[in-house]
């Protein structure tokens, strides 16, 4: 039963960007013991939460993210921009009761300017792309998330972009991580998971100049990353296999046997 | 199955192992079909006779021994372990000779096995393995950790002999995996399968081998391509599409 209970909830975990709704639907395929399918619902939070799920609230046309930052508990979470808080169905991945929400921090003022660089900051680089900048852990920082999805489902492939900061308010330094899920499942199942942390050090407490930071840290781990895939296809994967002999001809296969092929006539040919 | 094999192909295949236990303790009847039709990376035991390493696969398992194809035996010692016709035998050790060649001239090293047994239909079924870890000859620069490891399946079913002339179906996987860890990049980790089949009636004039060698040999350069496009093209392309590179960007600028 636990064993049974891990095992789906780490299928959830694992589930590639914009593939859960097929994930689940092999699970529920493979049980129908209502006990291992109610251990999803952790499940299901812990994997939106972290992998800063996107959601349209009622009425609205901008994406609002899900994540640990934004949450009020009892499935509600908040949204700054637009003052508001929502309900959020971990499993069907939609919001509803939109209700409007004062964001308490004593940095309001910060996170305003901050959210508003953020954005424009995104819709620079990223092409599809939210954010969300929230006050966490007791108002002591200040929480900055963005996440990029690409779902091409119809060409076998998906893939995320994800950053997060946490910033002092008045401190020096901000820490975070940026990670990239890629999925490419066409006549198989090839996965890029990337993760690289953070250290910023802040010469101003300006929103501008954070954010400047934040877009030179991403530009450089895009360079990185290219890099990446550049030794690696020259390096390891052209040690691994040749695309030619070292002789530069394909092998002569009646010859390479042909001392044996002549002298052990048993050898299969008879069948 | 289905949706098991489905979750399969969603899951990080690093770590597959981990997914594949997680499905047997939810499909416990299925364990057999599960283990026969999830590839896993491969491992290998060292032959006692011969000193050389083998591979281990479905297909030269019995109970939970596995027959080496340097000696016939089986590791760790089985009585009336199941054993391939004296004259398949043959035929299997002379394709493990020549596909040490094979691999020797494109791989520059690893480890192959080639394993044969009768089918039902008076032809027989050839599995050709090879695997090569990259870690241990790759040259790492200094606190760059790295690993690659490449392992090839290949099954040949090989139909009976009519008027000079058989039928194989070649089904080809190869599971490669690639990773570093640096301070620059952070830890990166690309890897996979992929996965094609092929059918083709050849003259058996030149033998078995001969044409089983060919069409591994061009499925091997195929899939070789393919993963080259989808593990260095397809995914970064899809890095480049999350995140144009700045050069793109500034030429978007003026619009917004």
């Amino acid at each position: 039963m636990a064993s049974k209970s891990n095992a789906v909830a780490s299928f959830v975990e694992a589930a590639p960007p914009g593939e859960l709704s097929n994930v689940i639907t092999d699970i529920k395929a493979l049980t129908s013991d209502s006990q291992v399918l109610k251990s999803l619902d952790p499940a299901y939070k812990k994997y939106n939460e972290e992998q800063f799920t996107t959601v349209k609230l009622p009425g609205s046309s901008e994406s609002v993210v899900v994540s640990e930052y934004n949450a009020l508990g009892v499935g509600r979470y908040f949204d700054t921009t637009s003052s508001s808080s929502f309900a959020f169905d971990h499993a069907t991945q939609k919001a509803s009761s939109v209700q409007s929400h004062t964001v308490e921090s004593q940095h309001l003022d910060l996170i305003k300017s901050l959210s508003k660089a953020l954005s424009t900051h995104a819709s620079e680089h990223y092409p599809s792309s939210s954010v969300g900048v929230y006050p966490a852990e007791n108002d002591s920082v200040i929480a900055l998330v963005v996440v990029a999805n690409k779902y091409s489902p119809n060409n076998f492939w998906n893939g995320r972009w994800r950053s997060q900061y946490l910033l002092k308010p008045n401190g020096s330094s901000m820490s975070g991580s940026i990670k990239v899920d890629v999925h490419y499942y066409e006549d198989g199942n090839v996965r890029l998971l990337t993760s690289k942390p953070v250290s910023i050090s802040l010469s101003s407490t300006s929103a501008s100049d954070i954010i400047r930071q934040i877009a030179s840290t991403e530009k450089k781990y895009q360079e990185d990353l290219n890099r990446a895939f550049t030794n690696m296809n020259e390096g390891a994967f052209k040690g691994l296999r040749r695309q030619l002999p070292v002789t530069r001809q394909k092998v002569e296969w009646d010859k390479i046997g042909g001392y044996r092929l002549g002298q052990d006539i048993g050898g299969g040919r008879s069948r | 199955m289905e949706a098991a094999l489905g979750l399969m192909r969603r899951m990080p295949p690093k770590h597959s192992e981990t997914a594949l236990s997680a499905l047997l303790s939810l499909l416990p009847h299925h364990s057999s079909d599960l283990l026969s039709q999830v590839d896993q990376p491969l491992q290998v035991l060292c032959d006692i006779d011969s000193g050389k390493e083998f591979i281990l696969c479905e297909y030269n398992r019995d109970a939970d021994s596995y027959r080496s194809p340097w000696s016939s035996k089986y590791h760790p010692p089985l009585e009336d372990g199941t054993q391939p016709s004296s004259e398949l035998r043959k035929l299997e050790i002379e394709a493990n000779e020549i596909f040490a060649i094979y691999r020797d001239q494109y791989y520059e090293g690893g480890i192959s096995s080639v394993y044969m047994w009768e089918d039902d239909n008076e032809g027989f079924v050839a599995c050709f393995l090879i695997k090569k870890d990259g870690s241990k000859t790759a040259h790492g620069r200094r606190g760059y950790l790295e690993e690659g490891a490449w392992d090839a399946i290949h099954v040949i079913e090989v139909g009976p002999e009519e008027d000079g002339t058989a039928h194989y179906c070649l089904t080809s996987t190869v599971m490669l995996s690639l990773t570093t860890d640096d301070e620059l990049s952070g830890t990166f980790s690309l890897s996979g399968s992929i996965r094609r089949q092929m059918n083709m009636d050849l003259s058996t004039a030149e033998g078995h081998l001969c044409n089983m060698g060919r069409m591994i040999e061009e499925m091997e350069s195929k899939l070789r391509n393919s993963l080259d496009q989808v593990y260095f093209g397809k995914t970064k392309e899809m890095v480049c599409t999350l995140r144009p590179p700045a050069e793109i960007t500034q030429m978007r600028m003026p619009e917004s």
